[in-house]
């Protein structure tokens, strides 16, 4: 196959947990000594290419999260290396990250920017984002003003449009009522359909085997099992079970 | 490639995640995450304006209305209240004592410290009301410190327009005011690297920006600003020049006071150099240490 999209290797993830606050303040300047930590990422390997879909199924606490945070750039590994080569959109917390003086056509220079877009191509894709949100004349108000629906339909609305190359999405996603939910699973879709690798979490199993071909089964950390959706999912099943 | 050790931090000092082109050499982290950047900066930092001043009635104007009543309290106390300090006499190295008003010489030195103030201990602040951009979103998060920065030195202009036209009326005009585009700058760049150290460490531990804040409320009467810091006998002359307050203050008078080129005192300057050096690097350093770490704590 060609060159793998996003590649992880040994990656581990140690989180501290500070006895208190003296602590904390003490780790600024020295290592500590024996702190209580939290590993959320064990030795993870595992490589995407470009075109795949990739569910990540586990239980809450097993690292899903972590996992996504570091893909879309936000987290960082202790050790290990992280590759991702190409535009990540995640459709995780849609109204986070906005600037809420700005309006809504600024905030999305701001998202094109720190993506790496040029000026030119977010012009392009402006109107497209615009109308896809469903905003209007509110485009130019500030994002403090928008309701929550509004803002969560301009973030979904963004991250579809960029063309990403990486579409990251977590199922429990809220993107308000029902008409709009559709147009969104079905922008999904297309995504999907026009040869977009795709992340999809959730803890939903018919949806996953719906999506993705293969999946992740993650455990406290660890990679339990990767491979075809349907053996991932009897393994996760089976796991569920022994509790 | 390198091995993870067993219960450590794998390195504290590590880069070794690459993701979209940052990393790199730790030297330049700071530099990859403006590139590209500038006008989503001044465009954040007008933003940063507006938050700051909307919903009030007189709105920006509170920008001077503060810092006016700051000056008046500190001029009733000391001209009216304690009657002794009419004049300032300063000893510049000249054959002659300067001499000039207390009020004059207090504007001048008060106005970059009302800049200072905001910058250290709002400055520390920052990453922490921003978290929503650290800890949500991918972002070049040493941006912050930059537009939050700009938006301050944006009020900085205002005032400092409001004092020259003072200083054109009581002192005058002279070239020596252009030394301003060199000590304004300096200042800003200065305090932006001091926040690369604390902004980060203030996230980390809030005991450590509590302790900024603290030290802050005493500096003021440390520094040279109601009193000249040249005035001391003996080492505690040498000591103030240390404090890199000082430097702007007394550069400021430089520029609209004293009418005295900025590398007259080479002691003074190449003592603020090296600070200046120390304070750039050690920022790099702990900005480079905490990044990766802040979206964990935050």
């Amino acid at each position: 196959m060609a060159e793998p999209i996003i590649t992880f290797k040994n990656v581990s993830k140690t989180y501290i947990l500070y006895k208190n606050d003296q602590a904390r303040f003490k780790a600024l300047f020295f290592k500590p000594k024996n702190p209580k930590t939290n590993k959320a990422l064990n030795d993870v390997s595992f490589e995407i290419y470009r075109g795949e879909s990739v569910g990540i199924v586990g239980d809450n606490g097993a690292g899903k999260s972590t996992l996504l945070k570091m893909i879309t750039g936000v987290a960082f590994p202790d050790c290990g290396d992280i590759t991702v080569n190409g535009k990540v959109a995640a459709l995780l917390e849609l109204t986070a990250g906005f600037s809420m003086e700005m309006t809504g056509r600024e905030n999305i220079y701001l998202k094109g920017y720190i993506l790496g877009l040029e000026d030119e191509y977010i012009k392009k894709i402006e109107e497209s984002i615009i109308e896809f949100a469903e905003l209007g004349d509110y485009i130019d108000q500030p994002v403090r003003t928008y309701s929550s629906g509004m803002k969560m339909r301009l973030g979904f609305a963004i991250n579809v449009n960029i063309e990403p190359d990486v579409l990251v999405v977590d199922e429990a996603l809220a993107v308000g009522d029902a008409s709009f939910k559709r147009k969104c699973k079905n922008k999904i879709k297309d995504i999907i359909a026009a040869g977009t690798t795709v992340l999809y979490v959730s803890h939903n199993a018919s949806s996953v085997k719906e999506i993705c071909p293969r999946s992740i089964f993650l455990k406290k950390g660890t990679i339990i099992f990767d491979g075809p959706t349907e053996e991932t999912l009897k393994v996760y099943e089976a796991a569920k079970q022994k509790k | 490639m390198f091995v993870c050790r067993k219960h450590s931090f794998c390195d504290y000092f590590s880069h070794s995640a690459n993701i979209n082109g940052q990393g790199g050499i730790p030297l330049f982290t700071i530099f990859n995450e403006h590139k590209g950047f500038g006008k989503q900066i001044f465009l954040l930092a007008k933003n940063e304006l507006i938050k700051t001043y909307k919903g009030a009635v007189i709105g920006p104007l509170w920008a001077v209305v503060k810092p006016a009543f700051t000056i008046f309290v500190y001029w009733f106390a000391f001209s009216c209240g304690i009657k002794t300090l009419k004049a300032v006499n300063i000893n510049l190295g000249g054959l002659e004592p300067f001499s000039t008003d207390f009020f004059t010489f207090m504007f001048i030195g008060i106005i970059p410290w009302f800049f200072i103030q905001d910058s250290i201990t709002q400055g520390a602040k920052t990453l922490r009301t921003n978290r929503q951009f650290i800890t949500k979103v991918k972002f070049p998060v040493s941006t912050i410190l930059t537009y939050t920065g700009l938006s301050r030195l944006f009020v900085h202009l205002f005032l400092i327009a409001i004092m020259y036209v003072y200083v054109i009326f009581k002192v005058g005009v002279s070239w020596y005011n252009l030394q301003f585009f060199f000590y304004c700058p300096l200042m800003f760049m200065f305090f932006l690297a001091l926040s690369w150290s604390t902004a980060p460490m203030s996230a980390f531990s809030k005991d450590f920006e509590s302790l900024v804040v603290s030290i802050m409320s005493g500096v003021f009467w440390l520094s040279g600003i109601m009193y000249d810091s040249y005035g001391f006998e003996g080492p505690l002359k040498y000591v103030m020049l240390f404090n890199p307050i000082n430097f702007f203050v007394n550069g400021y008078r430089n520029c609209f006071l004293y009418n005295r080129p900025f590398f007259e005192y080479k002691t003074e300057l190449l003592i603020f150099l090296a600070e200046f050096l120390v304070i750039f690097f050690l920022g790099i350093f702990n900005y480079n240490r905490l990044r990766k770490k802040l979206p964990d704590v935050l």
